[in-house]
């Protein structure tokens, strides 16, 4: 049909992209990502508005200690991914793989913190029903680590690929567009401990 | 044109409707189908609401029931009819006009496509389990409280949401990665343009709804206690979070519309647009403002009051973008050949009765004239003005006007004329009662009313007959023609876009060969165009 | 041909400013702990808190994601609406 698979083809479909410096790929996500700015920001809006309007005594339970830590991993894992994508950009599929595994341990871990900290608050009688302190806190933090849970998803199935030998030196795109994603649910996770943890 | 695309237009043809198909022309005509069926069930639903209201007293319905039927008559106008379709129209239109072969992502695009068939079943559903009743606005404690089917309701337009988004970021990449050469950004059509504008919405609004109904939903199945104020939780939370995508929505509804009637002007006054930048630009001025005024549909919520001012400002400055365009499509038509076709004549519909529509808009903004006309008839009137007579009227523009170029067959011309004058005629019978039933205390979302809007009432009622009425020649013009209309050729219109340089219907790959753009879209009457050559010809003197 | 193995590869910079940055982070990170700790008024807290979580976001973006180096369009479309929804933020509390 319509689907040029012949390589000259493909390029000469996306050459106003080539001009103007844009990859399809990256622009579509990154206007998906403005998408998820919007998306979080309008529950952390939600979160504000009650906040500030009416502030809980409950949020003293929080464990700003092992989420601190747990934001220390997070970070770590943007950086694992980071050095992933340079080691392909020159060519070194193992070192791709590694950090990749190495990412996938971070995840785990932070969403294990994540969970411990769940697990704390609901000791202490703190639900999503429980208060408009529960009902905000586990909605907005809850929606991060499920975007951290499909991140941690996503890097398997690079992995996989670059197992297969789907990445090299040309070509690597993919692993970017992962990062992409990646270090964006990290950005959200900055803001987030801020604003629910420190301030 | 080869006998093989020919064969192939026809044979089997109507199957591959039916199927995941990752052809943007093939999903178009999926999303125009589709959306005009939810548009007739969508119009049903409105019958039933005018045969209540014909006479005062409860007559056909109960109050419930009533809610339902006007709740869904609006969600389904809304999202599974006007916002699609016009996305529908950006799928067949974007990658011909800029002369390119498909959109940036093709399977995104059918997915796109596919999220709605199943939304709509769902949101209609809904009326087995208890539809949704709480008004398409959904407002808190009443949308938290309400049986099943308005969490239904919530997850129906959550899905639509995300089709609408993931349609915006192919729409962007497209026309920023697959232009063909020499198609600037100041070559691109004004379709182009309102759909970049309208796109911008998409991105930035509707995931704000998205947030705010998840909340809802949370409400209503988890527990939580957002927008309960006995636990804390704020109802108001939920109209800032509504509005801040649902004004915006509104500009996603028109700004295609626009688009679609400057392309027509043009070409049926043959003459160059007035004012093409202004136009452009006006249309991304409409999109970013559109972003700041949501709360001027707050004026009487209890919202704070220092806020009121501000919002009531921006709300009109709108109107100056608005202004520019309007005053721009009237002297594209000023001392042009006009010829009254039925596109033409429904884009000349949508000029007066937007015009309408617009100017009550700016009523509203007005807070002291807010306060006494919030939640009655003036806005219903208002409203159908600027979507019926306006984005409708659009469509039906559209429609007629591509016939040709998506069915290679011509429509009947004089049936045309007849669904556009009993369309013109019954809209205004329909609407203009509601202003004066408004402004005399109508309440909306009534299903009885106090016996002094009787009349009113009536003629509405019998505004709506007519135009239910007269989508049947419509129809029929539609479905006749495809089969059996007579064979159009490339360029029926003499227009000079990119879609009209290639065959009708256009071959799978769009053109045979990719065109090279050497003109803007609108040069009538400069020594191009003459022999339909359109925007690829070489200037005379080449 | 002179091989002059001081002068670092392009790969290996990108690597050290990676590093670097990380470092940023991880200190900024934990002087907001501290800061987070100290008890100070709401009114010193948050905008210092607020600017350092934003510091570190923008390294990210910058760094990370490579805005720094890629066309200005994907910062132009990031930068929107973290702006617009500062606005949005501010509207929803307060009304």
């Amino acid at each position: 049909m319509h689907d040029a698979t012949h390589p000259a083809e493909q390029t000469a479909m996306f050459k106003a992209g080539d001009r103007l410096g844009l990859d399809h790929l990256k622009l579509g996500m990154w206007l998906f990502l403005a998408s998820e700015v919007m998306f979080f920001g309008g529950l952390i809006s939600a979160f504000l508005h009650f906040k500030i309007n009416n502030p809980s005594p409950e949020s003293s339970l929080l464990d700003v200690v092992l989420v601190g830590i747990n934001t220390f991993v997070l970070l770590a894992s943007s950086l694992t991914v980071v050095l992933g994508l340079a080691a392909i950009q020159r060519g070194d599929r193992r070192g791709l793989m590694g950090y990749l595994v190495a990412t996938i341990i971070l995840g785990f871990a932070f969403l294990f913190g994540q969970g411990n900290e769940f697990v704390t608050l609901y000791r202490h009688g703190v639900t999503l029903s429980s208060s408009l302190f529960g009902s905000s806190f586990f909605t907005l933090t809850g929606f991060h680590g499920l975007h951290v849970f499909v991140g941690i998803c996503w890097a398997l199935m690079t992995l996989a690929k670059a197992a297969r030998g789907g990445y090299a030196q040309e070509a690597h795109l993919g692993v970017e567009i992962f990062g992409l994603y990646w270090h964006f649910v990290d950005i959200v996770w900055i803001i987030l401990f801020t604003l629910i943890y420190l301030v | 044109m080869s006998l093989a695309s020919e064969a192939g237009a026809t044979a089997g043809g109507w199957r591959r409707y039916f199927t995941w198909n990752t052809d943007h022309k093939i999903i178009g005509v999926q999303y125009l189908v589709t959306t005009f069926c939810f548009f007739m069930l969508g119009g049903v639903l409105a019958m039933l609401v005018r045969a209540e209201l014909a006479q005062p007293g409860p007559d056909l319905f109960n109050g419930t029931e009533f809610n339902r039927f006007l709740t869904n008559h609006g969600s389904v106008m809304l999202f599974l009819w006007i916002i699609p379709v016009l996305a529908g129209f950006g799928n067949y239109l974007v990658p011909l006009m800029i002369g390119a072969r498909d959109m940036a992502f093709p399977n995104m695009n059918a997915l796109s496509f596919w999220l709605i068939p199943p939304a709509g079943l769902i949101m209609l559903a809904s009326f087995f389990v208890g539809a949704a009743e709480a008004g398409w606005t959904a407002y808190a404690p009443l949308s938290t409280q309400t049986p099943v089917g308005q969490t239904l309701w919530a997850v129906s337009v959550l899905i639509l949401g995300t089709s609408s988004l993931l349609g915006a970021v192919n729409f962007v990449t497209t026309v920023f990665t697959m232009r063909a050469e020499g198609m600037t950004f100041w070559h691109l059509p004004l379709f182009i343009w309102g759909m970049l504008a309208t796109s911008l919405l998409v991105l930035l609004a509707t995931p704000v709804l998205t947030a705010g109904l998840v909340l809802i939903a949370m409400d209503r199945v988890a527990g939580t206690v957002f927008f309960s104020a006995a636990n804390g939780g704020d109802p108001i939370l939920w109209q800032n979070m509504f509005w801040f995508y649902s004004h915006p929505a509104v500009y996603i509804m028109v700004l295609p519309a626009m688009g679609i009637v400057s392309e027509i002007y043009p070409v049926f006054s043959r003459k160059p647009i007035f004012g093409y930048k202004a136009i452009a630009m006006s249309s991304m001025a409409i999109s970013i403002l559109g972003l700041t005024v949501w709360a001027h549909h707050m004026f009487t919520s209890g919202m704070d009051p220092r806020l009121r001012i501000p919002y009531m400002i921006s709300s009109m400055i709108i109107a100056v973008p608005t202004g520019i365009k309007i005053f721009s499509w009237l002297a594209t038509i000023w001392d042009g050949k006009i010829r009254f076709t039925t596109p033409m004549l429904f884009a000349l519909g949508f000029i007066s009765m937007f015009l309408i529509g617009g100017i009550t808009g700016i009523f509203l903004a007005a807070i002291p004239i807010d306060l006494h006309v919030h939640d009655t008839y003036f806005v219903v009137a208002h409203l159908h003005f600027v979507l019926f007579g306006g984005s409708v009227s659009a469509v039906y523009a559209g429609l007629y006007y591509w016939f040709p170029k998506i069915t290679g067959r011509m429509y009947d011309e004089r049936l045309g004329k007849l669904h556009f004058a009993a369309n013109f005629v019954g809209t205004n019978l329909t609407y203009l009662p509601m202003f004066l039933a408004g402004l005399l205390g109508m309440p909306r979302r009534v299903a009885d009313y106090s016996p002094e809007f009787t009349t009113l009432n009536l003629l509405a009622t019998l505004g709506a007959i007519l135009l239910g009425t007269s989508t049947l020649p419509f129809l029929y013009n539609a479905v006749v023609s495809w089969v059996s209309g007579p064979r159009a050729e490339a360029n029926p219109w003499r227009a000079l876009t990119l879609e009209w340089q290639t065959d009708s219907p256009p071959p799978a790959e769009n053109f045979h060969e990719l065109p090279v753009v050497k003109h803007g879209p609108y040069d009538y009457g400069q020594g191009i165009g003459v022999g339909g050559q359109g925007q690829t010809a070489p200037a005379v003197g080449d | 041909m002179q091989s002059d193995a001081r002068i670092p590869s392009r790969a290996s910079v990108r690597i050290q400013t990676y590093l670097l940055v990380f470092l940023g982070l991880a200190l900024v990170t934990a002087v907001e702990l501290a800061i987070a700790s100290l008890g100070l008024a709401r009114s010193v807290r948050v905008p210092i808190l607020v600017l350092l979580s934003l510091g570190k976001a923008s390294l990210v973006a910058a760094f990370f994601m490579h805005l720094r180096s890629d066309s200005r369009l994907y910062l132009v479309i990031f930068i929107t609406p973290v702006i617009l929804i500062l606005a949005v933020a501010i509207l929803f509390v307060i009304a």
